[in-house]
């Protein structure tokens, strides 16, 4: 009897706990949502399966199912709590999302030993280059309105260190990309891709490509100057959403608690 | 000009001789057994014709791959170059093979001139001059591409009759090596069961085999690494692996007991390999935490001065990241999708391995600065500034309409990369040596080709003429040393180990006969150190295990050693 009635309340708890999970939950909106993901993943898996849609094509058009339903629950996000919350809504969503592409990249790596350029993920083989360059600005746009939106403190602070120095990275890979497929072109070469190649950090990077870090303990940083970009990126990304969850607690736990 | 007519041998005799207990354990181990008795002659070496402060590029009357209409994968790989005295006048000869003609000697006349003869053996890939039969002649032996095996050039010595210096010169013939008969792309030589005689190891080439036909290569009895005992002439055939790709084969002591392994470079996914015997015969024993992936060559020495081993190993890894480089290599890079399993420790760059302490053999190259030097092929490590340590040399670049036909005449131009030890070990790029050659080359030697001391360098290259960089850095001093075990049929000591003690420290160096990417070493070891440096003795460890010691040798020279 003790047990049942603590139950319930324990269960609701979690969601008082951890504030971000009670703004993810859909709400009203679960079996669109479900439904949205059901229809999604079929249409997909018949696409890929009768060939008449790349995995990329398949995952986008996933997506494309599903972004209804979402944007049905962040219109409640709005009414509910305001714009900068709704921001944190869609942000951490699609941050959780690209945080599967990335898992699903460091899964096909290391633990099905498919090469580096097999293990390219779900979206990614649309281009990888193009994909990342474009999510990362937005990532630190959206980082940067939900601090003038009100959500500000240390871990909002690393979040946008980290999130900033994702979008360097990027935009020197997405650059290097384009001089890269410049070159080639020049050459004749317009059948070949430029993508995965190494950043600023990360092994044959140029931090530890550089003349001037080349042969001193700057190549030899453990992760930082040797691992591979995929290693390098997933971190990169774990560590990104890790500060994105940590700075949406504490602003939606005060939120929440003003609210109340 | 045979440095004989530069010498005044001086016979010193004897021999001092005394067992020392505190050898360094990383060259060898096991304490020597006994001493050596040994005579002495000393020459003194020229004094160099010019000091540029850098190396200096002359053209040898040698080509390979100027034949072919084109060149895909795997004639790209080329050939290499041996070098040794080849008729005793003192001076290093060469030995060229060629992948798409005749092989060639260039009798080396003195001042870097030469004096061209073709030796009718074809389409060959590795070579080596090596002393087989112990008749005080060094011959020469080749490996070759295809379906073909070793071929043995035995010297018969000159015809001490004639007068001109032309007729004066030693005849090969073709002979055979008994027991020898698998096909062979690589090779190397050394005493591998200690019995005083020289063994020799072969490994073939499974991805230039499978366009002969011989697919899978392993099914084919021919195929694999072989290592042929000699005895009394007579070879027998152990396979210990059906699968090579082998493009460098190496005899030394990795495990630092005193007896040699065998250390095969493989390229492509197959694993670098090593076999070390003991009581149930030839075993693959695992050491290395990192390999690299397409291994190319295999070197290694004392970089340091301080008794501890370290090997280097080539591949590909483009030198710079600029768009342009990277924009040539990415066609490429994108076909040269490696393997990925559990267990790999296989990585697509140059590799240098030093034991930590736990004695493990962990990959140092990046941080020394020579994990990336282009596509890489021969590497040598050589005091070539006289510095008293090693420095390093990379041959680069490719040629194969298969995979660089967006590039002009499909081929990869890369500079070759020199490195200098900065003393610890560690490496700075050395272009102001002026080493930086386009050519494509693929075989390497180190050798000082015109008797003034310091290291010079001869490059196979292909489709091109094979270059010899003369040293004209003008740096140091140097001692020179040439082993003669009389009456032995290792009658070059190969597989000794020397020590130089000096105030500067000590300098260790072994005598070897082939080595690197399809290539010959001379068996003169070559010391260089500071111009101020002091000599205290020179410490020689046969390959018996037994020890001679010279005192205070005299810099700048040639010594002969004889046991």
């Amino acid at each position: 009897m003790t047990h049942q009635t603590l139950a319930t309340p324990q269960l609701l708890d979690i969601q008082t706990a951890f504030p971000l999970l009670r703004l993810l939950n859909p709400k009203q909106h679960t079996r669109f949502v479900l439904a949205s993901l059901a229809v999604g993943l079929i249409v997909s898996y018949l696409a890929v399966a009768m060939g008449w849609l790349p995995l990329w094509g398949a995952t986008a058009l996933t997506l494309i199912v599903l972004l209804p339903a979402g944007m049905l629950k962040w219109r409640d996000d709005h009414r509910r709590y305001g714009a900068t919350i709704m921001g944190l809504s869609i942000l951490v969503t699609a941050q959780g999302l690209h945080t599967v592409e990335h898992l699903v990249q460091w899964t096909q790596y290391h633990l099905f030993y498919l090469t580096m350029r097999q293990s390219n993920g779900l979206l990614s083989p649309a281009n990888a280059e193009w994909v990342h360059f474009v999510w990362n600005w937005l990532v630190l746009i959206a980082v940067v309105a939900l601090m003038f939106g009100g959500m500000r403190g240390v871990w909002m602070w690393l979040l946008f260190v980290v999130a900033l120095f994702h979008t360097v990275e990027h935009s020197y890979t997405f650059i290097r990309y384009q001089m890269i497929l410049r070159e080639l072109t020049a050459m004749d070469v317009l059948n070949v891709t430029a993508q995965g190649l190494p950043g600023i950090v990360g092994r044959d990077g140029w931090l530890a490509r550089s003349e001037w870090t080349r042969g001193t303990w700057i190549c030899t940083i453990p992760g930082l100057t040797t691992a591979v970009r995929l290693d390098v990126h997933f971190w990169w990304n774990a560590i990104e959403m890790a500060f994105l969850a940590v700075a949406g607690h504490f602003y939606l736990r005060k939120r929440f608690n003003d609210v109340a | 000009m045979p440095l004989a007519r530069f010498v005044v041998p001086l016979l010193l005799a004897g021999c001092l001789c005394s067992a020392q207990g505190t050898h360094t354990p990383a060259v060898r181990h096991t304490p020597p057994t006994s001493t050596a008795s040994v005579t002495l002659a000393t020459a003194p070496l020229l004094a160099p014709d010019a000091c540029r402060g850098a190396f200096v590029t002359h053209r040898l009357d040698f080509t390979t791959g100027i034949r072919l209409r084109e060149i895909g994968t795997y004639i790209s790989n080329g050939s290499g170059v041996a070098a040794n005295d080849l008729d005793n006048d003192g001076d290093i000869d060469l030995a060229f093979a060629s992948v798409d003609g005749e092989g060639r000697i260039l009798w080396n006349e003195g001042n870097l001139r030469f004096t061209s003869a073709s030796l009718d053996d074809r389409f060959a890939r590795g070579v080596a001059i090596v002393d087989v039969d112990a008749d005080g002649w060094n011959d020469i032996v080749f490996t070759h591409r295809g379906l073909a095996g070793v071929s043995y050039w035995r010297n018969l010595g000159a015809d001490d009759s004639q007068a001109s210096s032309a007729d004066h010169r030693p005849i090969f013939e073709l002979s055979s090596l008994p027991g020898v008969d698998h096909y062979a792309y690589a090779m190397a030589w050394g005493d591998v069961d200690g019995d005083g005689d020289l063994d020799l190891v072969t490994g073939t080439y499974g991805a230039e085999l499978k366009q002969h036909g011989i697919d899978p290569p392993e099914e084919d009895p021919k195929v694999g690494i072989v290592l042929y005992l000699q005895d009394e002439g007579v070879w027998t055939a152990q396979v210990l692996d059906r699968h090579a790709e082998a493009l460098s084969v190496a005899i030394l002591d990795l495990t630092g007991d005193g007896q040699s392994e065998i250390w095969v470079g493989n390229d492509f996914a197959l694993d670098d390999k090593i076999w070390k015997y003991n009581a149930n015969g030839w075993q693959r024993i695992f050491l290395f935490t990192q390999t690299s992936y397409n291994t190319m060559t295999t070197d290694w020495g004392d970089l340091t001065n301080d008794g501890k081993l370290t090997l280097f190993t080539t591949d590909m890894n483009p030198y710079d990241i600029s768009p342009r480089t990277l924009a040539m290599w990415v066609p490429v890079i994108n076909q040269l999708v490696p393997h990925h399993r559990a267990d790999d420790v296989q990585i697509m760059a140059n590799v240098l391995l030093e034991r930590d302490s736990q004695g493990r053999w962990q990959n140092q190259a990046t941080a020394r600065g020579v994990d990336a030097s282009g596509w890489s092929w021969d590497a040598r490590f050589g005091d070539l500034d006289q510095d008293g340590y090693l420095d390093l040399y990379i041959v680069n670049g490719m040629i194969a309409t298969d995979l660089f036909g967006h590039l002009h005449n499909s081929e990869l131009v890369e500079e070759n990369q020199a490195y200098r030890n900065r003393g610890d070990g560690s490496f700075d790029s050395a272009p102001q040596w002026q080493l930086g050659s386009t050519a494509s080359g693929r075989g390497m030697i180190m050798a000082d080709m015109d008797n003034d001391g310091d290291l010079d360098i001869v490059v196979n290259n292909l489709r091109g003429f094979a270059h010899v960089h003369e040293n004209q850095l003008c740096s140091g001093a140097s001692l020179q040393v040439d082993l003669a075990w009389s009456g032995s049929q290792n009658i070059n000591a190969i597989g000794a180990q020397l020590a130089l003690h000096t105030d500067k420290g000590v300098l260790r160096r072994d005598v070897r006969a082939s080595g690197g990417y399809l290539s010959g070493d001379p068996v003169r070891v070559h010391f260089g150190f500071p111009a101020e440096a002091r000599l205290d003795r020179l410490e020689i460890e046969w390959p018996d295990g037994e020890v001679s010691l010279v005192d205070a040798p005299l810099r700048n020279s040639l010594l002969k050693v004889t046991r």
